[in-house]
């Protein structure tokens, strides 16, 4: 039998940047722990479906660098952070220096801070099933750290455009931590893009711990280009009464991997989960994701729609896990999937464990296609068949775009989901 | 305008046509009736271009122009509309954008500028006004909803913004009661034209009262047995069908078969 393939020591290279040092043992302590780390075969259980697009080339172990370039000049409706191959780029960023919130970046955290930082470091993620993640803390170069004080309010939303500029060969370790104090509240967009050809990697990281109260809206955006390959963690711990919403809207990509990792700890935590992946031509898409339901009198609402064409792959594994103390925990989960073509395939999994007697959790799934009758109906108007499949595709997650809370972001997403759908439909 | 030819369609293999003649002129109104199974339905959806349905044999001709050659949204570029009996629900397509799209799609077809929103809501506003249905259905999805009532006001209102030269109305008056009757029997009036065909598909005789036809013409197994005047729907409703030689469960199984 062939040994099963580990991670090459190539990326197992220290990283460059300075950091404090806590922060740098973290990194090294971690690096360490990642010699001889298996990579995800159509064995492994969490990556079957996605272990095939997954290519990791020594080439592309290098830290992509950021020195010398400006960063991106993207307009935002908010606060603007820009962190290029996982470095903050302060000159391309605009945000004001609020009472009560603060963002720095790790270099510049003073060894107190430091410390308390590389203490709650991967805690909201499950190492064991996020492994690929787990790379990031071995190699990141810069982070974010975000802090609201109790009962701090940012005004507008705060946009971290984390750009992998790809004109060499190599990989970004964005990473981000968020610590959202009693009663505050933030909405942070995380949008990610990408600059030139040579196939790269980025492994990003962001945690977050809402206190008590605390009420976090997370959107992402993933729309780099065809030469990037994205394996994104999200880990977030919830605390008594804190709500927090996320709403992920992904294209495809060679490999395009999100775990979305919540934990509800304490009691009257509520969370709110929308998901909409498109994929065309060949490519990928995976969302995991997974709610602990630790604590008693939670809420869990979990809603993701994917949309494949072509000869593209797209994935769901939907997770609840309700623990014994989580009594009148509240779930409900729900994915439905359009298959575009026949060539084209999408694999989704609900997983529940159940530990609790007296808790409400539902979960459906459904995968299909366009549906005739509606298709007949809309030309028999005259509408032409290519304009009527763009409706009626935007039609299945219009329900989920039209509750992004940000306008502008609506928009933007919009805008790119019509222009995928006119050309997927332009090629059929 | 309207000229069936020896006219068969099947559907899943079963033969439910068997032979259509027909001739419609510019400004009359035509109605079928006939019992269930008859093939009024398929006739409907044959006109419109359901891919569902094979013709087998026979010419159906809009102006000179050979319809069965064309798809479907090109029929309804060429003036062809069909009123479904049951109209479809299409939750996250607004009525009004669906309406919009579908304006447009003719406009652009005739050579015109497309009509903006504002435009468009003007008179779309007008139009929903005159089958009696609230602006406000405008912006839910399409037929969401709707009660049967509505979505039959909704196909009305499709036909008025649309100015089709034929218009296909299949059962518009099933699940109506008397007030709704009324409304849509209005908005189908409003429809006559001197360059516009109507033909009406209907199982009850209670239609041709606020909506008389010049013709009509009893559908029975996949032929048309009989032609008359609107006398004819009156006669049909004092002695039903039975007259003619027709028994309703009989000929719902033979065009099964």
């Amino acid at each position: 039998m062939k040994p099963a393939p580990t991670l090459s020591t190539a990326f197992l290279h220290p990283a460059g940047h300075t950091l404090p040092e806590p922060l740098a043992a973290l990194r090294r302590q971690q690096s360490s722990s990642l010699v001889d780390l298996p990579l995800p075969t159509r064995k492994t259980e969490n990556w079957k479906y996605s272990s095939k697009y997954l290519k990791l080339t020594d080439e592309m172990a290098i830290s992509l660098p950021a020195d010398g370039k400006s960063g991106s000049s993207l307009a935002v409706p908010g606060y603007k952070v820009v962190v290029l191959n996982g470095i903050m780029m302060p000159e391309a960023s605009d945000y004001p220096d609020l009472d009560g919130i603060t963002i720095e970046r790790f270099e510049d955290l003073d060894g107190d801070t430091a410390t308390w930082l590389a203490e709650r470091l991967d805690h909201a993620l499950d190492s064991q099933s996020v492994q690929i993640s787990r790379l990031n803390t071995a190699r990141f170069e810069d982070g974010l750290l975000i802090r609201l004080k109790p009962g701090a309010v940012l005004d507008q939303p705060l946009f971290i455009i984390h750009e992998t500029n790809a004109d060499a060969s190599g990989s970004a370790y964005p990473r981000i931590y968020v610590d959202a104090g009693a009663n505050s509240q933030i909405t942070l967009v995380e949008e990610y893009i990408s600059s030139g050809t040579e196939s790269a990697m980025v492994n990003t990281v962001t945690e977050m711990n809402l206190g008590e109260g605390a009420n976090v809206t997370s959107i992402r955006l993933n729309m780099e280009g065809e030469n990037v390959q994205h394996i994104g963690s999200t880990g977030v711990l919830q605390q008594r009464s804190s709500r927090f919403e996320s709403h992920c809207v992904g294209f495809g990509g060679p490999l395009r991997r999100h775990d979305l990792q919540v934990r509800l700890e304490g009691e009257g935590a509520d969370c709110k989960l929308n998901g909409v992946v498109v994929t065309q031509g060949k490519q990928h898409y995976d969302n995991h994701t997974t709610i602990e339901h630790v604590a008693a009198h939670c809420n869990s609402e979990e809603t993701y729609r994917n949309i494949a064409a072509d000869q593209s792959h797209a994935v769901f594994n939907g997770r609840i896990h309700i623990h014994q103390d989580a009594q009148k925990s509240n779930a409900e989960m729900n994915n439905k999937n359009l298959l575009l073509s026949n060539g084209a395939e999408i694999d989704t999994k609900p997983e529940l464990e159940i530990y609790a007697d007296d808790v409400k959790c539902a979960h459906g799934a459904t995968i299909g296609q366009l549906d005739e009758t509606s298709l007949f109906y809309l030309v028999s108007r005259g509408i032409g068949r290519r304009e009527a499949n763009v409706l009626l595709t935007m039609a299945f997650i219009n329900e989920l775009v039209e509750q992004i809370p940000v306008e502008a972001v609506r928009e933007t997403a919009q805008g790119r989901l019509n222009h995928f759908f006119e050309q997927t439909f332009q090629e059929a | 305008m309207l000229s069936i030819k020896n006219l068969h369609a099947s559907v899943e293999g079963k033969e439910i046509l068997k032979g259509i003649n027909l001739e419609i002129k510019a400004g009359e109104v035509h109605a079928i009736m006939g019992p269930n199974g008859s093939g009024k339905s398929t006739l409907s959806q044959v006109l419109a271009g359901n891919e569902a349905f094979e013709v087998t044999e026979g010419e159906v001709t809009l102006n000179g122009e050979n319809l069965l050659e064309l798809e479907t949204e090109e029929r309804a570029r060429e003036g062809v509309f069909l009123a479904f009996q049951y109209p479809v629900e299409i939750p996250g397509v607004s009525n009004l954008q669906f309406l919009r799209t579908a304006v447009n799609a003719l406009r652009h077809h005739r050579g015109e500028s497309e009509m903006n929103a504002a435009e468009f809501m003007k008179l779309a506003k007008e139009v929903s006004r005159q089958v009696d249905l609230d602006p406000a259905f405008l912006k839910r999805g399409v037929n969401q909803g709707f009660s049967g009532g509505e979505k039959k006001r909704n196909e009305i209102m499709q036909a008025l913004l649309l100015q089709p030269k034929l218009a296909i109305l299949d059962e518009t008056d099933s699940g109506l009661d008397i007030d709704a009757l009324q409304v849509v029997s209005n908005g189908v009036n409003a429809l006559r034209a001197k360059d516009r065909a109507i033909l009406m598909v209907t199982h009850y005789q209670r239609l041709l009262n606020h909506i008389v036809p010049d013709y009509v013409h009893v559908l029975a197994g996949g032929r048309i047995v009989k032609s008359g005047g609107r006398e004819l729907a009156l006669e049909l409703e004092e002695r039903g069908y039975g007259w003619l030689g027709i028994k309703e469960e009989e000929t719902a199984n033979s065009s099964a078969n």
